[in-house]
């Protein structure tokens, strides 16, 4: 029987399909594409087992040595538990779906094989980070899932802004790395190993001092505050959106940037024990969670609107682990990704169906051209905006009830702000692009062909019903938390539900005022608060600060070193010497006069001035 | 078998010499035959070189030490010691350090005359001299007794001077020019200028060790007074330094890249830059103990300067065998901070990096080369939108950058961590910087590819042929090892932990 054991195939097998399409993909039928998705399809059947196993006899490890230098053993190795098999459902379900969807997304494009192969890479990337047992692997993991990212993102590199995209995606991400990667060797220091499990009860003893573990722990979460695009580091995300769709499905929804989030929940028991940390982490969370609310409020292309509402989720979902919530933030980016995916799905067969538009100022009206677009979509943003009792509602709901529990009432405040926010800017989106009346340059929009709806029905279906799995069913499953961290039965603040649905249902009336009915007017809103709408409508001018420091202040100094490593250390430096030796050298040679009366009457001096000398010194 | 592995590294030696001799004897006006004979040459001595680092992972491993050793006394000096019959030897032999970096001179030696098949002028000639200097590389690497580590030495750096000169190019750029021979000479002279003080601590060392030898395993057994020690290691440090890039020495490197063409970049920053930071393990490290426990923290914080201002003087480039030079000094800075940490796991990282930045380096400027051949240009601002028309050259250019900014499954990530590992335990703070230097050259990595490579297909390039089959198998070699390495590291780790392992019992028999 195939169990647990059997993990590290589901990340080896789209691996092995990447290699085996850039390898013999040219000589295959559509580029070899199908390798990919067959290889996630399985991965997606063996996840089923895996999960089987883990239910029937609980976690396990598996792992080899990799490499040994000194005394230093370093594995590679996975950890099978329920957080990560429950991972491992969701990559694999929404990569499955993401490419399948692609095949009628993605028909025609010229490299078609490269684009599934990098799926292939990415996955298997996502899934080895997943089911990582050791900080090193998992880093390694991390750091190749930023590069399929790199290559899905600059996928259509042709196109400047493409390019562009993909490397300050590379970049900002890379900076957040540098801490990750000095949080774990530090840890490494600490501890003599790599193995997360150790390390945490090595921890848990107290045999790491106190100034190291906070270090250590801000540091691994710088690494995932960019990953996970949190603020300040978001800058990357929305303009990752000039990849293909599927892939800001696929790695802007349930992946890549929801690996941040995993890797603190991973370290969850470390963070514990620094509540500076995990001060930090609800802060950087609850910032990101309204600031990029008001964000995605001003977006007017669809995808950045769907990019910002996926910075404010992740933040709650940071929020909450903050709030020692570890169980609601794992459910809500299990339910934030499904119905983030489906709704990036939505917006790619929307431009699927109207020639790549993405402006949703030029939309409107479209439910009567895509119905079954529109209908999905809608789920998907009801969901997240906290519609009960689907499955956005529930997660939102453990998450708050965290912060409620565990942080001063400033916090439950902001977040419920947010939680309005959430439901107001899901409202404009969908009324915007789906309702009102049809544009005349939108009559020729068609629905897409089935290969794309039917992922999206899937999607739909389990925003709509996963929500029951927060309840307990039966003695042995009391609920969804308490399946992942065991923290008790599920249970609910009726004020506080009450609160969150009123808020969100306000939210989507007051949307429905200004986008649907237009009893309001948006317009008039933002000039009575320009400067606002101005700094919104700009990204609060963080890129445009940030495009200063880089210009004026990293390739300034680049700049500067270069020149200084050539005026000065080497025209200078090195050449002044050599000029200084050929100039005395030109000088000296007018000593040499061919007269033997100067050369007498120097030797003659000679003699006289060393007969002095020897007369001082004796 | 016995008698073959007692000759190895002599053939090593010879062999290029030798085929030195036989091209002098093809008529330079035949330029196949002389590639051909070229290229067998340089075949031989890959597999022999494969041999080399084979037979000392799957036979010598156990056993650790010097191996596939074998002495020839050539000189004695009367009256020096006594040791004096065995004066100058030609002592060969290999240990876990060394045999990696003659793995790494062949597989570069073989690229680079797969790259040169493109020469056009007195190529004949180009492959004598270019034989003649890899001789000098493989026998510095295989050298056990000072007199002959440093006459390879020489013969490694000499015929650079005349492989600059006659078949570099001249650039000019907006500010400034940079002549051929001004790139040639500046190298002669830096490098020159190491070797005396290199030559100057050799003949401190045989006096004052007065055994009458020049033999390194006779002297390892000197224990030299403390003050000798930490007189003259600096002299070692800095006179090979200057071969490693050691800043402020570095500046001939980057110039010499520009003015030199391909295979001789390729053997540059990919061999000879390596002989240096050997020269620092193998005599320095290895006999001054105490002297190099005394200068470590000043060569540690040069490395990391050299990493710092690297990266930043790379990332403000515009041309590219510019960047690539000065990713060089950056990269060769993780050498010296590995070396400088002492610990095992930086030391075995500063070694596989010399054999990693030597196959990623020499994959750069073989696809630089290509470039550079087919656009008459290299530079960035420039060069646009190259990847529609040069796929094959684009993908080896993005493995090498990749490989340079540590990416995780090639060679770099490997090298480097280990080069963090050690450098977390003795200094954490520059470790930390070391690792801002890896993030940097992120930095200017992909601004590269973004700029140069991707971005629309520029008309300008319509025409462009990509790289051609012999091109492509040399790169293609480099970028099986940089995956080997960073894939599967073991025996490379192995290898080098032997190697490492003896080099540091002598630090801690100190303490």
């Amino acid at each position: 029987m195939i169990g647990a054991e059997w993990a590290w195939a589901i990340p080896a097998l789209s691996v092995a399909a990447f290699f085996l399409i850039v390898v013999f993909g040219r000589w295959l039928p559509g580029g070899g594409g199908f390798l990919s998705i067959a290889a996630i399809f399985l991965g997606f059947a063996l996840f089923w087992l895996v999960l089987a196993d883990v239910l029937r006899s609980g976690a396990a490890s598996f792992s080899v040595t990799w490499l040994a230098a000194g005394d230093t053993r370093l594995t590679w190795g996975v950890t099978v538990d329920r957080i990560s098999t429950t991972m491992l459902g969701l990559v694999t379900f929404v990569a499955l779906l993401v490419q399948v969807y692609s095949i009628g997304y993605m028909r025609g494009d010229p490299r078609l094989g490269w684009y599934f192969a990098v799926h292939g890479l990415f996955a298997g990337a996502m899934l080895a980070l997943v089911l990582a047992d050791n900080l090193l692997f998992l880093y390694a993991a991390w750091e190749l899932v930023g590069l399929g990212s790199y290559l899905l993102i600059g996928f259509w590199f042709e196109r400047r802004a493409a390019a562009e995209a993909a490397k300050k995606a590379f970049i900002t991400t890379r900076i957040g790395d540098v801490g990750l990667l000095a949080g774990i060797i530090l840890l490494f220091r600490e501890t003599g190993t790599f193995d997360i499990s150790t390390i945490i009860h090595v921890a848990q003893q107290g045999d790491v001092g106190g100034g190291v573990l906070t270090a250590a722990s801000l540091l691994i979460f710088l690494g995932a505050m960019g990953k996970s695009a949190q603020f300040p580091f978001h800058v990357w995300l929305p303009d990752a959106m000039e990849g293909p769709t599927p892939v800001s499905a696929l790695i802007h929804a349930a992946t890549m940037v929801a690996a941040g989030v995993y890797l603190v929940a991973r370290m969850m028991p470390l963070f514990e024990l620094v509540p500076i940390a995990l001060l930090v982490v609800a802060v950087v969370g609850l910032v990101s969670f309204t600031l990029a609310g008001g964000l995605a409020l001003t977006a007017t292309d669809v995808k950045r609107a769907l990019a910002y509402s996926t910075v404010s989720h992740l933040g709650l979902m940071m929020l909450s682990l903050g709030s020692l919530g570890t169980a609601a933030a794992l459910f809500h980016l299990v339910a934030h990704g499904l119905s983030k995916a489906l709704l990036f799905l939505g917006a790619g067969s929307v431009m699927h169906g109207t020639n790549g538009e993405t402006d949703i100022r030029k939309m409107g009206g479209l439910r009567k051209r895509m119905p079954i677009t529109a209908a999905a979509f809608v789920v998907g943003a009801a969901s997240l905006a906290g519609v009960a009792p689907l499955a956005g509602f529930f997660s939102k709901d453990e998450a708050l009830l965290a912060v409620l529990d565990h942080r001063s009432p400033v916090f439950i405040a902001i977040a419920l702000a947010g939680v309005a926010l959430s439901a107001l800017y899901m409202a404009r989106v969908t009324l915007v692009v789906f309702f009102g009346g049809l544009k005349p340059e939108n009559d020729h929009a068609h629905e897409s062909p089935p290969v794309m709806t039917v992922p999206l029905i899937a999607l739909a279906f389990f925003a709509v019903t996963l929500g029951v799995i927060a309840f307990g069913w039966t003695d042995s499953y009391r609920g969804f938390a308490d399946y992942l961290t065991g923290e008790g039965p599920f249970h609910v603040e009726p004020w506080l539900t009450a609160v969150s649905l009123l808020l969100a249902l306000g939210g989507l009336l007051l949307g429905w005022l200004y986008y649907g009915s237009g009893r309001l007017s948006s317009r008039a809103a933002a000039e009575r608060l320009p400067w606002l709408h101005r700094a919104l409508v700009n990204g609060l001018y963080l890129d445009t600060v940030y495009q200063w420091v880089v210009d004026r202040v990293v390739l300034a100094l680049s700049r500067f070193t270069a020149l200084f490593d050539r005026i000065v250390v080497n025209d200078t430096g090195v050449d002044g010497p050599a000029v200084t030796v050929m100039l005395s050298a030109l000088r000296m040679r007018y000593v040499q006069t061919g007269k033997m009366y100067n050369y007498a009457a120097a030797m003659a001096l000679g003699v006289a001035g060393l007969a002095l000398v020897w007369w001082v010194v004796s | 078998m016995q008698t073959f592995d007692s000759y190895v590294l002599f053939a090593l030696i010879v062999l290029p010499l030798a085929g030195a001799g036989v091209l002098m004897a093809i008529p330079g006006s035949r330029p196949v035959p002389v590639r051909w004979t070229a290229t067998a040459f340089a075949a031989v001595c890959l597999a022999l070189s494969a041999y080399v680092f084979l037979s000392y992972y799957l036979v010598h491993l156990d056993d650790g030490g010097m191996q596939l050793t074998r002495t020839w006394n050539w000189l004695s000096l009367p009256g020096a010691g006594p040791l004096a019959d065995q004066g100058i030897t030609l002592a060969l032999g290999v240990d876990g350090i060394a045999a990696p970096m003659v793995l790494l001179t062949g597989i570069v030696m073989f690229c680079g005359v797969l790259m040169s098949w493109t020469v056009q002028d007195r190529g004949k000639d180009f492959f004598i001299l270019y034989f003649l200097l890899l001789s000098g590389v493989f026998g510095v690497f295989a050298s056990l007794d000072m007199f002959f580590f440093f006459f390879f030495y020489e013969l490694a750096v000499l015929p650079m001077y005349l492989l600059i000169g006659v078949w570099g190019s001249s650039s000019t750029f907006s500010a400034f020019s940079r002549t051929k021979e001004y790139g040639a000479m500046k190298l002669t002279l830096y490098l020159v200028g190491g070797s005396v003080l290199v030559w100057i601590a050799i003949l401190a060392i045989f006096v004052e060790g007065g055994l009458g030898t020049f033999s390194l395993t006779a002297l390892e057994q000197v224990e030299f007074s403390p003050t000798f020690q930490r007189v003259f290691f600096p002299f070692l440090a800095v006179g090979f330094g200057v071969l490693a890039g050691l800043w402020p020495f570095h500046t001939w490197s980057p110039d010499g890249h520009v003015a030199a063409p391909t295979a001789v970049s390729m053997v540059h920053a990919g061999v000879l830059m390596k002989l240096g930071a050997f020269g620092i393990l193998r005599i320095g490290m290895a006999l001054l103990p105490e002297g190099a426990e005394t200068w470590m923290p000043v060569l540690i914080g040069l490395g990391t300067v050299n990493v710092l201002y690297g990266a930043m003087s790379a990332m403000g480039q515009r041309d590219l065998k510019y960047v690539i030079g000065y990713s060089s000094v950056s990269h060769m800075g993780y050498v010296l901070m590995g070396l400088a940490t002492l610990h095992s796991l930086g030391v075995t990282g500063a070694v596989l990096q010399m054999f990693s930045h030597g196959v990623m380096t020499a994959l750069f400027f073989a696809a630089v080369g290509v470039i550079y051949d087919r656009t008459h240009t290299r530079d960035i601002t420039v060069l646009r939108g190259l990847a529609g028309r040069m796929g094959f050259t684009t993908s080896v250019f993005a493995v090498a950058g990749l490989a340079s900014l540590g990416l995780p499954g090639l060679s770099g990530f490997v090298a480097e961590l280990l080069v963090f590992l050690g450098l977390f335990q003795t200094y954490p703070i520059l470790g930390v910087l070391g690792i801002v230097g890896a993030a940097i050259t992120a930095v200017y990595v992909l601004r590269l590819l973004a700029g140069a490579f991707f971005g629309p297909s520029d008309e300008r390039w319509a025409g462009l042929r990509g790289a051609s089959r012999l091109e492509g198998l040399s790169m293609m070699i480099l970028v099986g090892f940089i995956f080997l390495v960073g894939l599967f590291p073991f025996p490379f780790i192995r290898v080098i932990d032997t190697g490492t392992a003896e080099l540091l019992a002598r630090f801690l028999s100190l303490s």
